[in-house]
């Protein structure tokens, strides 16, 4: 089936490479990350070979085309209960490799697929540029395939190493425009914050690793239930571990204390990256915090039946009491905002929050689900879902706005750019209405699904403070998005600004926008084809974490 | 094809409709809208005529029909049920059908947003937007009335607040008294703050029983300590809609605010989301809660009545006296609700009709007139009767319903809910008597605005107003004075179908009253029935 992995290896072979003991490659697993490695480089290609004009076009065509390709080749893969570049010990128990299961295939499918519509609207932005077209492509590629790779996490070195990827990558997108203050201000701020939260990760890897002994996720789960059920005492050597984890994780996320990077990254950063940064970059995140939740919190009796570590209930006071910090400070903090960019990163902080009360629902024993934990499980990836389609369409249209009024006062992302965007371009406004709405969590758009979900995990486990909380947080938020509406649709336009045809809506955001607008209403009236996905996904987790 | 399918598909299709044509063809859109709404409006009536016909035999469960509490005495028939799959895995169906409270409900709604689209025909500024708006919000309202399934029933209800946003701001009047986008924040933001709490209760409701499916929701037994944690949650949730007081100040703002036809949806038939999800909701899941809850229930609606009528005698804002006046007429909905008795029940639901038709009544005229004086004070209007003789006749009409005379739908409902307050064996006697007074309260407030606005001497500058004088321009008003003379003279007829919903209700609270722990066995409450009827005859009698 791929035969270029089995000539690699037999080419190691040849040449007197052996590979160790225990190693097995699979690599056939593989080949949609292969493909987005091949584009990653094959992006450069057209910068060295074609004139200065049509570097633009080839570059995002390459990318496009083999993201799309890697797209349909996760969804015709599907999942396997292989593993691939699995690395076991000497007694047949798994040391490190990556999960093909249910659950990877819908994230991986989500980043490439998400990554397509990413490059659709980075289009517009990088025919701007003068140079470096190549570059922009080929590091958002790099970065979008370790968050293919975090899919498949089933270890703590793999999840460094892969988590490390997306990092490193999203540091040099955030400064792109090298000669933009701003934004090598933001990539300064991200590195600092990022390394300094990448060595609290690496700690706490370490620690956990010196208490276990193991680095597979679920060799700690199954060692903290032995310790525990055995009437022995966790060490706090491991709590702190665990603790320091969680905090290197929550960085990715954005969750409070370890916010303080979003509002300047995501501002000072080219659009085109914040829209990354949003979607594919917190996803990473949130996609371990849900392996390492499942596997260090919940234990798996059966098929169906799950069993929470007595662990898990020391710390959903913590994941909990995180959770609705990181929702409130968000949606106030986004309040007083006078910036489009800059609100958006305060409320994704907000909708992080939400995301956590999805961890913390996981983490609360008890509910109707007899599968565990299935209900947080499934109301997170349904979010992420939600919020992935619902950023791309704000990003399109703000990418668009802040292109062609960068001369209005309080600049491209002001409200006053998109005062009387109605009248100046009523296309533009209904996508960001829609997508302001959605994000707001107001039916028929898909937001307000995602959001009934969260409530429904957190009320169903018995979490009814976090219910509320989450509840009332969306009255906050409906607010300021409702501001910009307003701003939108109840203001004349304002002398001088962009008109009709001087917003360059380029085909490629046209399509994005489109289809986003349409898949958000999709996600929130016709839902069960995306629940179902968000349910087999989140039940894949439970059946295989703990085997 | 099921009538309740095509009552949401229709004004659904046609908000879709309108986003493709062409902005400027003005005459179109509101063809679209009023061609639509018509249609609804006619599956409506022709619902409500072969509502009893569309009953089934006993034994002979019809396909679509749905029936919860077969055989008890609480049994309760939902009518033109239609039932598709939404989400297996998650136990979510969509899932229509109506009982005579619900029908009640959307034959109000039918009615009113037919007259509000004609209404509607003076906005000039951006009708496509306008119309699109305007019948989102109506899909929501009918789908709130007619969804039997608790997840589809959010839906609708969180549908139907966020187009009065745009709604308000865009196309309303900001006056001296009444600033627009003030008004529109705070509307959206009291109605969404009360519905999430809802929400959070209704899955609480689930949590408990395991479905959305309100058909079985109304069998399962929910504990008692269950009722008296999650009933006031999900109680207020939906009073912050009704409005109740103290939760009311989002309303009057808001109706000052908007436009006519979105006064009218708003009080006419918003307000009444609020007192429907109380009854469907609240009381038929909690009726042991219910029983402990409503005496203090009992007590605030009399702050609505008086309070309401004393706040709107003091203003002089025409769209303030009505908007205050709608939340006290509100309150003797909520009285009716606290009686615990049928005839009381019947009556609350009867006076959300005649309410919902006579207050979009009266916002219609005042908006008619004030598209033309721009100016709504009793200060600097008089005298108009001279020129618009329609309009002024057709609002002393409605005053004149509003204030209770007989001959009018608000009569008869009114006195039912006071005898229904009245009959009941709490000390209720004293919110009945507030009640009559509230209606002294009314008289005073409206009769003055008809004296200062319609009669004396009339200001040079409105002696060039128009009165409606073509078909087109009469035909809403005379089909909203129409149907409150209608059902004033005949109020047996929406009794009838409105009992058909209550009865099972007043059937639950009736056990709740007297089964502490499970409503299990069911006491038929013959006597009061017999009561309640005769008492309504010697009121018509009188």
């Amino acid at each position: 089936m791929f035969p270029l992995a089995q000539t690699l290896l037999s080419g190691m072979t040849t040449v007197g490479m052996t590979l160790p003991d225990g190693l097995t490659p699979n690599l056939d697993l593989l080949l949609p990350e292969f493909i987005v490695l091949g584009t990653a480089f094959g992006a450069i290609l057209p910068e060295l070979l074609l004139p200065a004009g049509r570097r633009a076009v080839a570059t995002a065509w390459t990318s496009l085309i083999g993201l799309l390709c890697a797209f349909v080749l996760v969804v015709a893969m599907g999942p396997s209960d292989q593993l691939a570049i699995q690395v076991l010990d000497g007694q047949g128990g798994i040391i490190s490799g990556l999960r093909m299961d249910a659950f990877s295939v819908f994230c991986r499918a989500l980043v490439t697929g998400g990554g397509a519509l990413l490059v659709l609207i980075s289009m517009g932005f990088t025919r701007r540029m003068d140079r470096g077209h190549g570059e922009f492509y080929s590091i958002l590629l790099f970065s979008l395939l370790g968050v293919m790779l975090v899919s498949g996490v089933s270890d703590l070195l793999s999840l460094f190493v892969c988590l490390e990827l997306v990092t490193i990558m999203a540091y040099v997108l955030a400064a792109f425009r090298r000669n933009d203050l701003r934004s090598t201000e933001a990539g300064m701020k991200y590195l600092v914050v990022g390394a300094v939260s990448t060595a609290i990760l690496l700690l706490g890897i370490g620690l956990i690793y010196g208490w276990t002994g193991s680095l597979s996720l679920e060799a700690i789960g199954g060692d903290v239930w032995d310790t525990v059920t055995a009437g022995g005492e966790i060490p706090a050597i491991f709590l702190l571990g665990m603790a320091f984890l969680l905090s290197g994780l929550l960085f990715k996320v954005g969750g409070v204390p370890f916010h303080v990077w979003i509002p300047d990254v995501y501002e000072g950063a080219p659009s085109p990256v914040t829209a990354f940064l949003i979607t594919a970059s917190k996803a990473a995140g949130v996609i371990l915090l849900l392996r390492v939740a499942q596997a260090v919190f919940v234990r798996p009796l059966g098929l169906e039946e799950t069993l929470h570590s007595p662990l898990a209930q020391q710390w959903v006071l913590v994941l909990g009491v995180i959770a609705v910090v990181t929702l409130l400070f968000g949606v106030l903090a986004a309040l007083p905002q006078r910036g489009i960019k800059r609100m958006i990163a305060y409320s994704s902080i907000g909708h992080a929050g939400y995301m956590l009360m999805g961890i913390a629902a996981i983490a609360a024993e008890g509910g109707r689900a007899s599968h565990g934990a299935q209900y947080g499980g499934e109301a997170l990836l349904y979010y992420i879902m939600a919020y992935f389609v619902t950023s791309i369409v704000a990003f399109a249209v703000i990418i668009v706005v802040g292109g062609a009024s960068a001369r209005m006062p309080g600049g491209g992302d002001g409200a006053k750019a998109y005062e009387g965007l109605w009248a100046r371009s009523p296309f533009l406004a209904v996508a960001m209405c829609l997508a302001l709405l959605s994000l707001a969590g107001v039916p028929p758009m898909s937001g307000f699904f995602a959001k009934f979900l969260i409530i429904r995990a957190t009320v169903d486990k018995g979490l009814f403070a976090l219910a509320f909380i989450g509840a009332g947080a969306v009255i906050v938020s409906l607010y300021f998005y409702l501001l910009w509406i307003k701003a939108m649709y109840f203001k004349a336009p304002p002398e001088g600004a962009p008109q009709g045809a001087d917003f360059h809506i380029p085909m490629s955001t046209r399509v994005v926008l489109w289809g986003g607008m349409i898949a958000m209403v999709l996600m929130g009236v016709w839902m069960p084809p995306f629940y179902d996905w968000a349910h087999d996904a989140a039940a894949s987790l439970t059946a295989l974490a703990g085997r | 094809m099921n009538p309740l399918l095509l009552v949401i598909l229709i004004p659904a299709a046609a908000t879709l409709a309108l986003f493709f044509i062409d902005a400027n063809a003005k005459k179109a859109i509101r063809a679209v809208s009023t061609v639509a709404t018509g249609l609804v409006l006619l599956i409506s009536i022709f619902m409500f005529v072969g509502f009893g016909d569309a009953s089934y035999a006993d034994g002979d469960v019809r396909a679509d029909t749905f029936t919860a509490n077969a055989g008890q005495p609480d049994e309760h028939v939902y009518k033109y049920g239609f039932e598709q799959e939404w989400i297996q895995d998650m136990g979510l169906s969509f899932r229509l059908g109506v009982d005579g409270m619900g029908l009640a409900m959307v034959l109000l709604t039918a009615l009113i947003i037919f007259a509000g689209v004609m209404v509607s025909y003076t906005v000039e500024k951006r009708v496509k937007e306008y119309y699109i708006c305007l019948l989102a919000l109506v899909t929501g309202v009918f789908g709130v009335f007619i969804s039997l399934d608790l997840f589809f029933y959010y839906f609708f209800y969180e549908l139907a607040v966020i187009p009065m946003y745009l709604l308000i701001g865009i196309w309303g009047s900001t006056t001296k008294t009444v600033d627009q986008n003030y008004a529109t924040m705070k509307l959206v933001l009291l109605l969404s703050a009360g519905a999430v709490m809802a929400l959070v209760g209704l899955i609480a409701v689930w949590s408990d029983a395991g479905t959305f499916n309100m058909v079985l929701l109304e069998q399962h037994d929910f504990g008692k300590s269950f009722q008296m944690i999650w009933f006031p949650v999900v109680f207020l949730g939906f009073a912050a809609l009704v409005p109740m007081w103290p939760l009311h100040s989002w309303s009057p703002a808001g109706h000052a605010a908007a436009p006519a036809a979105v006064s009218m949806l708003h009080a006419g038939v918003l307000m009444k989301l609020g007192a429907f999800g109380i009854l469907r909701i609240a009381c038929t899941y909690f009726p042991l809660a219910a029983v402990e809850y409503l005496p203090i229930l009992a007590i605030l609606c009399c702050f609505n009545i008086v309070y309401g009528g004393l706040v709107a005698i003091a203003q002089r804002d025409m769209k303030l006296i009505i908007g205050y006046s709608s939340s006290s007429h509100m309150g003797y909905v909520l009285l009716g609700v606290a009686s615990m008795t049928l005839i009381g029940l019947n009556g609350a639901v009867f006076l959300m009709f005649a309410h919902g038709i006579m207050t979009a009544l009266t916002f219609a005229l005042i908006g008619w007139f004030y598209d033309q004086t721009h100016t709504r004070m009793l200060d600097d209007l008089g005298g108009m009767m001279k020129v618009m003789p329609f309009a002024g006749t057709c609002f002393v009409i409605a005053s004149m319903a509003s204030a209770g005379l007989p001959g009018f739908a608000n009569f008869a409902s009114e006195l039912m809910v006071i005898i229904g307050a009245w009959e009941s064996n709490l000390w209720l006697f004293i919110p009945a008597i507030l009640a009559i007074w509230g209606l002294v309260i009314t008289g005073v407030y409206l009769l003055r605005a008809v004296k200062d606005a319609w009669f004396g001497e009339m200001d040079e500058r409105w002696k060039d107003l128009k009165d409606q004088r073509t078909f087109g321009e009469r035909a809403p008003f005379v089909l909203l004075v129409g149907v409150l003379l209608l059902f004033g003279f005949w109020p047996q007829s929406m009794i009838d179908v409105v009992e058909q919903g209550v009865k099972p209700l007043h059937a639950r609270i009736e056990a709740g009253k007297t089964q502490d722990d499970r409503a299990v066995e069911l006491i038929r409450p013959t006597e009061d029935r017999d009561d309640g009827l005769e008492a309504d005859k010697t009121g018509e009698e009188r």
